[in-house]
């Protein structure tokens, strides 16, 4: 029960830093002065951001068929400006989800395949381990020389980012598994492909999962990355723009967006964990942090 | 219900490298013959190649000579006709408890639902009929131990092989479990071959104790104490000649009366 109470007492504190948090922006935004250029706040209080720089989103609205489009000289309207951050977000997440999964699933694959055999194992574990130490954002000019600066180009860096962590975590993982539970499968007459169906397989998925949340927040950053440097659309090139005329209530409000976004996709990894590893002993299955 | 099968061990050597670039003789030469439905306990001082001579019999450590034959066929690797017990805990903690003692069964080719039928019939003889559809992180040690005699006698292996099994468990639920290894023993009529460093639980289990030295067989012993087995034969004259005769060859007197110098304190 004392742990229980000081449970709630800790998020209780955590609750009021937020608030203090929030208050000091806001009242940080009364006091700052406003730019000349645009008349822009220079640290916009959220008033400002959910009204005039929401609204201002529909700037970047383009089809006049649904909502009037600002730069052809029609008016702003909210309309438009959900229709863009719609639109805008959809992409991200296309681009996000895709290459995540995409990266996931051949990194994990690969992992596999190497982990399995010693030879290729001394084979790519020096190289991987060269690769991750590049700065992922250091690699997207590079990429996008070689894709463009497409939705594909964008695809594949978030997926390399995400895979080269899964690969180098599943190789990991392989060779955490206690050996003994392969030498019991053996004499109970499992083939190999059980044996990896059966045994490697879940015997990894936590260590699987805790990259899934490493790599989360990878993902992200690599997607914004691609589209500030080059992909001319989504979530992350509407702060490019904003930022272009100094327009820090918008940049403010796609980042507040991105953080809902991130934090959405947290959760919701969070439950499928705590699900798919419900067999896992205590504490790992119910809220602990991966 | 299957039966046991009879084991042949000739010439068997097992040389291990040691990371000094020693070589390491864990069984130098051993010939044994274990008959069908035989309980064999294997004892000997920790390093002395009980465990290997039983994982060379499993097909899990391959022989560096010599040969290994389980019903006349040549062991060359791990097999469903040899199932074996750790001593660590290896019931699979992502499969539930049901799918653990059906997972034997299902690579003999059966069926999910026939498996699942077995693998219940065999949950009732550990008395675990009500835990089938529990995790083993719900169970305590002991009824995982229980769930592991389970899964190798589910799948009818005439021989079972058993390092220790009960090494890390507390003295009653040892006991509970000697009940119910024994019982099962009777019912099946399979051979066991048990490794312990334990004299006493080779007394209460074994038909016959090898005593294993040097990678050698030291001693050959018949155990012909009555069954089922109580405290009374703990104190039976043939029980207390069999402990001496194991004492002795595991070194007692040179290790209870080292000399002060040797110690290293």
């Amino acid at each position: 029960m004392k742990a229980i109470g000081r449970y709630v007492l800790h998020r209780r504190v955590s609750l009021l830093t937020i608030l203090a948090l929030l208050a000091t922006w806001q009242i940080a935004g009364y006091l700052s002065p406003t730019s000349a250029l645009r008349g822009s706040p220079i640290v916009p209080p959220f008033e400002f951001i959910f009204g005039p720089a929401l609204l201002g989103m529909s700037d970047y609205w383009h089809y006049e068929a649904l909502a009037p489009v600002p730069s052809l000289g029609g008016e702003r309207t909210w309309r438009g400006a959900f229709l863009a951050l719609g639109y805008h977000s959809a992409l991200t997440l296309w681009r996000i989800v895709t290459g995540f999964v995409l990266g996931a699933v051949v990194g994990t694959v690969l992992g596999l395949l190497v982990a399995r055999s010693p030879i290729a194992r001394a084979l790519f574990a020096l190289p991987l381990h060269l690769l991750r130490m590049i700065p992922l954002l250091a690699t997207i000019p590079l990429f996008q020389f070689w894709f463009g600066a497409t939705n594909m180009s964008a695809i594949i860096f978030v997926a390399y980012g995400v895979g080269v962590v899964y690969f180098a975590g599943t190789i990991n993982a392989v060779a955490n598994i206690p050996p003994r539970y392969i030498e019991y499968a053996r004499t109970l007459g499992a083939s190999e492909w059980r044996i990896f169906r059966a045994i490697i397989f879940p015997a990894i998925l936590p260590e699987l999962f805790s990259s899934v949340m490493l790599t989360l927040g990878l993902a992200w950053s690599a997607v914004i990355g691609a589209e500030y440097i080059g992909v001319d659309s989504g979530i992350g090139r509407m702060i490019i723009w904003a930022e272009f005329f100094s327009n820090t209530g918008r940049m403010a409000l796609v980042t507040i967006l991105l953080m809902i976004y991130a934090g959405m996709s947290y959760f919701l990894f969070r439950r499928i964990a705590a699900k798919v590893l419900s067999w896992m002993p205590s504490s790992a299955s119910g809220g602990k942090s991966l | 219900m299957s039966t046991g099968v009879s084991i042949e061990v000739r010439g068997a050597s097992c040389r291990f490298r040691h990371v000094s670039g020693n070589t390491i003789d864990a069984l130098a030469g051993v010939d044994v013959s274990f008959a069908p439905g035989e309980f064999v306990c294997l004892v000997g001082r920790s390093g002395h190649g009980k465990s290997t001579l039983l994982r060379a019999i499993a097909g899990l450590t391959p022989l560096t000579e010599g040969v290994v034959r389980v019903g006349g066929e040549r062991v060359q690797g791990p097999s469903l006709q040899r199932g074996m017990v750790f001593q660590d805990d290896t019931v699979f903690p992502w499969m539930r408890v049901i799918d653990n003692v059906a997972f034997g069964l299902r690579n003999k080719g059966l069926t999910r639902s026939q498996a699942a039928s077995v693998a219940n019939e065999w949950l009732e003889s550990v008395e675990l009929a009500d835990f089938s559809d529990s995790w083993p992180r719900e169970l305590s040690g002991g009824m995982r131990k229980r769930v592991a005699i389970a899964t190798v006698f589910a799948t009818e292996a005439p021989l079972l092989l058993m390092d220790e099994p009960f090494g890390a468990l507390d003295f009653v639920t040892r006991l509970s479990l000697y009940g119910l290894l024994t019982d099962l023993w009777r019912k099946t009529g399979r051979t066991i071959i048990f490794v312990t460093h334990d004299i006493e639980e080779a007394l209460i289990l074994a038909d016959r104790i090898l005593v294993i030295k040097d990678g050698g067989i030291a001693d050959d012993l018949r155990v012909s104490l009555p069954r089922p087995r109580d405290e009374d034969m703990r104190a039976s004259p043939e029980a207390v000649a069999i402990t001496k005769t194991i004492t002795r060859h595991l070194g007692l007197a040179e290790l209870l009366n080292r000399r002060s110098g040797e110690t290293q304190l």
